[in-house]
């Protein structure tokens, strides 16, 4: 390669041919190190979870994503294009003002007007020391039943805003929750205590994405149909009398759980 | 100093007997043949074709001719095509050096040379036991997966010029540089010389109106050159003759 | 289910409907096999050296480099697809992007794995990078395919990533998300890459003055092979994507992709194939008449050994070249899915023909005029080397299927119905 190697010769075309060849090259590996950058960066600055969230909420289908506002009544028909993040949703202000329009109850799953909801059905409650209790919401509760195992984050952990809060085992079935915010895990709890997680956040936290109110019995009404539409392939019953009925995963084990743990917990 | 080392075969001379095949394995360490080897499968830097005129009976003419490297000058096929610059042209010789060390084996200058000569190592080398005293120590080894072809016995030509520097001479005196063929030849039909100098024997001799190359029409000046004066061999080489159906070498 | 078929369920993704494990087991067994026998036969080659095949001081290019030239042609659909869909905005065509990614990657990377096969010092690879001879167009081809390989595994890599599993690592997600910003890039780094090396393949024999078969003038320092290989593999690689995407949806007996996305591929293998067939003509003419005759060759020199070698020509323009073209191009006939399928079969038996025709031909034909026109038939352990490489494709293809979402449309495009 070196001008003085014996029987070598470097001509004007060498120069050509290999400054072209190292322009293809560089950019090549450009893109790969700008893409590996980015990737280190986003889970510097903590936005990994976001984008995996962004990521898996890309996937699913039209019908999975209705905006809480189609839900609440306040517009006939609304997809989300912000992955159900409404804290920077440009739109929310517009579409909050308007009257909610929410039929009577028949949700056929019981929720509180003092929680606040994710779409991934976790509930917050905040306390009075400054804390965030978080849970599993009754129509979640309903599926897994009692799980088999459960993994909880550490004391001191951070959890980000829609990265993964803890994980449960069911039926050979990982299901892995969503944190509905960030902060830092102070306690942990488990099925059989009232919460699963009590989270500090940083400063005073935006929770504008989650639900509260009259839009929750929308959002829950939907949700069931969409349990009764992906479940009645196996001629299941969910509701008796308007109730949806408890540990489906075992009673009904021949169901699409793949399918039904994937869109409730928004997890591919 | 530049030399443009070449040479004409008298094809009136050639009877076929080989010894120029066999010098030429003896100087550069050619391997006994693998047992499967075939004449296309073996290293033959150095290889007699036989020719016939396709007559039968007392019409029927034979001939035979040696093939070698060509040593060509004019844009040399295989020097441009070797992805490693493993082939080079030198100019202070016209001769046309193969780098084995260099060669990836990729077979690429055997595809452009149109004269088929230049050989692939099958196989790799084996000497019967004992047999490795026989090695010339001036020429390297080639292992197998490369390629090889005549270099007009390039160690000779080192050993003339090492002779003519001990004598404090530049140049080389053209008694002491001899390919092993050209020595070997019992008729003397191959003469070797060097055509950059006009008064050179073998210079005349090609400029002779019996002299002719092969594939001159391609135009890469092939410096070996060939004299017959037998007009069937020209009208074959020329292409004016019929082909032949089968392969025949010695 | 048993406990392989669980685990095995696990990597699908959920609701993908796929062939039970077992079924899917039996599928690869036989290709498994043949890929097995293929590494043997490599191996062999390794080990005892190239005499393992047939190919000699004559036939020094043999079905390798026959297997090398072909594949790479079909794996043209990779980067012209991508050309198609990211540079000439052809986005219906998106669905059959990860198909092509795939095809190319298995493509390149056998043309590759044969190539360290066929030389005889595949240690000394490296020379070429090193030792470059910028006039050889095999050190062009070398620097291309190595540099496109990259690029082939770098869009290789967003699909691999979104297998079920494989996604839950946050890494290769996010990785993914950034990577999909850069595919155009990639798609046009690719096409610059490939139309050089699909061209110097041409340029490899175009350039053999020795071989007056296949010696072609040209423009500047690139033979007319240069760009008549280019106009065959960008015609011929949406048509093997055709063959690909039809004996996926056969084999899995699901419709992968509407009939719009074939007749399209149809539509674009077919103009160029015609394009092609016109622009052989004019050079086989110009051949024929001028380049070889001062070269001291004639027709008859090369088509005197009949029936083989006219016919191929013969063969090669008109039922494997013409007929294609306007099956694709009128709309009557490229209507009809069996008649699109056909054509695209026969575009590419007329590469294959073409790729054959420049390399073994080329060397069976007697350059000195005392020699016959020569014959090689390839050894078993070259064919079954062949057969590896073919199995290789088959199988990364099928497990590419099988876990990763080749065939996804793009979800996530949100419609707003705004309330004014």
């Amino acid at each position: 390669m070196f001008p003085w190697t014996d029987g070598f010769h470097w001509t004007p075309t060498h120069i050509v041919f290999l400054s072209l060849f190292g322009a293809a090259l560089s950019v090549i590996l450009a893109t790969a190190v700008w893409g590996l950058w980015n990737t280190l960066n986003a889970f510097r600055q903590h936005l990994a979870a976001a984008t995996c969230w962004r990521q898996n909420f890309g996937e699913l289908p039209a019908t999975e994503r209705r905006c809480r506002h189609e839900l609440a009544g306040r517009v006939p028909s609304r997809l989300c294009d912000h992955a159900f993040d409404c804290r920077t949703c440009p739109n929310y202000e517009k579409f909050a003002a308007l009257p909610a329009n929410v039929p009577a109850s028949r949700a056929g799953v019981s929720y509180s007007d003092n929680l606040l909801y994710h779409r991934g059905h976790t509930w917050v409650r905040s306390d009075w020391d400054g804390t965030f209790a978080v849970g599993l919401d009754p129509f979640a509760q309903h599926l897994v039943g009692s799980p088999d195992a459960v993994q909880l984050p550490d004391v001191c952990d951070e959890v980000e805003s829609e990265g993964i809060a803890w994980t449960m085992i069911k039926n050979g079935h990982k299901i892995r929750v969503r944190a509905p915010l960030a902060g830092t895990v102070i306690s942990t709890g488990g099925p059989d205590r009232d919460f699963y997680l009590k989270i500090l956040p940083h400063g005073q936290p935006n929770l504008r994405h989650l639900l509260k109110g009259p839009e929750v019995a929308g959002w829950l009404a939907a949700e069931v149909d969409r349990l009764q539409m992906q479940m009645s392939n196996g001629k299941a019953t969910l509701a008796d009398g308007g109730t949806l009925m408890p540990d489906l995963m075992d009673t009904e084990p021949g169901a699409d759980w793949d399918a039904v743990l994937e869109s409730t917990f928004i997890d591919r | 100093m530049t030399a443009r080392y070449g040479m004409v075969i008298d094809l009136d001379r050639c009877t076929g007997c080989g010894a120029c095949m066999i010098a030429c394995a003896a100087e550069n360490n050619v391997p006994p043949a693998a047992p499967r080897a075939t004449w296309r499968t073996g290293v033959t830097p150095m290889l007699v074709h036989t020719l016939s005129n396709g007559k039968e009976g007392v019409d029927r003419r034979e001939a035979f001719l040696p093939i070698a490297c060509m040593q060509c000058e004019h844009e040399t096929p295989c020097v441009s095509v070797c992805p490693q610059q493993a082939v080079e042209l030198d100019k202070s010789t016209g001769i046309v050096m193969q780098m084995p060390q260099r060669c990836l084996g990729c077979r690429y200058c055997m595809t452009a040379c149109p004269y088929h000569a230049r050989y692939f190592n099958w196989w790799d080398p084996q000497w019967p036991p004992g047999m490795e005293h026989s090695l010339n120590p001036g020429v390297s080894v080639r292992m197998r997966g490369v390629v090889e072809k005549c270099n007009l016995c390039h160690a000779r030509y080192h050993d003339a010029l090492q002779k003519a520097a001990a004598a404090g001479k530049k140049e080389i005196d053209l008694a002491d540089y001899v390919p092993a063929c050209v020595e070997a030849c019992p008729t003397g039909a191959i003469a070797f010389g060097n055509l950059a100098d006009p008064n050179d024997p073998v210079t005349l001799a090609a400029k002779s109106p019996d002299a002719f190359r092969l594939l001159e029409a391609i135009g890469t000046e092939p410096k070996i050159h060939y004299k017959t004066t037998q007009a069937w061999i020209r009208a074959l080489a020329d292409r004016k003759a019929a082909r032949p159906t089968e392969a025949q070498h010695v | 289910m048993s406990e392989t078929a669980l685990i095995d369920r696990r990597w699908i993704a959920r609701g993908a409907e796929r062939a039970s494990t077992s079924r899917f087991l039996l599928w690869l067994f036989p290709w498994v096999c043949l890929l097995l026998l293929g590494i043997y036969a490599a191996g062999l080659c390794f080990y005892y050296g190239l005499n393992q095949t047939n190919m000699d001081n004559r036939f020094a290019f043999g079905m390798w480099i026959f297997l090398d030239l072909a594949i790479i042609a079909m794996g043209a659909g990779a980067f012209f697809t991508g050309f198609l869909v990211y540079i000439l905005k052809q986005t219906d065509l998106k669905p059959v992007l990860n198909t092509a990614v795939v095809v190319g990657l298995t493509c390149y990377s056998g043309a590759v794995a044969v190539l360290m096969v066929d030389v005889g010092q595949p240690l000394r690879a490296w020379f070429t990078f090193w030792y470059p001879n910028t006039h050889s167009m095999l050190t062009e081809v070398t620097f291309c395919i190595s540099c496109y390989l990259l690029v082939l595994i770098l869009e290789y890599i967003p699909v691999l990533v979104q297998n079920r599993q494989l996604r839950h690592i946050p890494s290769f997600l996010v990785f993914e998300h950034q990577a999909h910003k850069l595919v155009p890039v990639l798609a046009g780094v690719g096409a610059f890459l490939s139309f050089f090396h699909q061209g110097s393949l041409g340029g490899l024999y175009g350039v053999l003055r020795g071989r007056p078969f296949a010696y072609r003038q040209g423009f500047a320092i690139w033979p007319s092979t240069f760009f008549l290989f280019i106009l065959s593999a960008i015609a011929v690689g949406p048509s093997f994507l055709m063959l690909v995407v039809a004996a996926a949806e056969k084999i899995t007996g699901q419709t992968l992709v509407d009939f719009g996305v074939y007749r399209k591929l149809g539509f674009i293998s077919g103009v160029l194939l015609a394009l092609y067939v016109a622009a052989k003509a004019i050079d086989t003419y110009v051949w024929l008449n001028i380049t070889s005759p001062r070269l001291g060759f004639g027709p008859w020199d090369y088509y005197s050994y009949w029936p083989l070698s006219s016919t191929f020509l013969f063969t090669a323009t008109v039922p494997l070249g013409l007929l294609p073209a306007i099956l694709f191009i009128v709309p009557r006939t490229a209507r009809h899915r069996g008649l699109l399928l056909l054509a695209a079969a026969l575009t590419c038996c007329g590469v294959l023909l073409n790729r054959f025709v420049m390399t073994v031909q080329t060397l069976a034909l007697p350059t000195l005029p005392f020699d016959p026109f020569l014959k090689y038939i390839p050894s078993w352990q070259e064919v079954a080397t062949f057969g590896g490489v073919l199995a290789y494709g088959v199988i990364v293809y099928s497990l590419s299927y099988r876990y990763l979402p080749l065939f996804e449309a793009t979800k996530g495009e949100a419609k707003n119905v705004s309330l004014d």
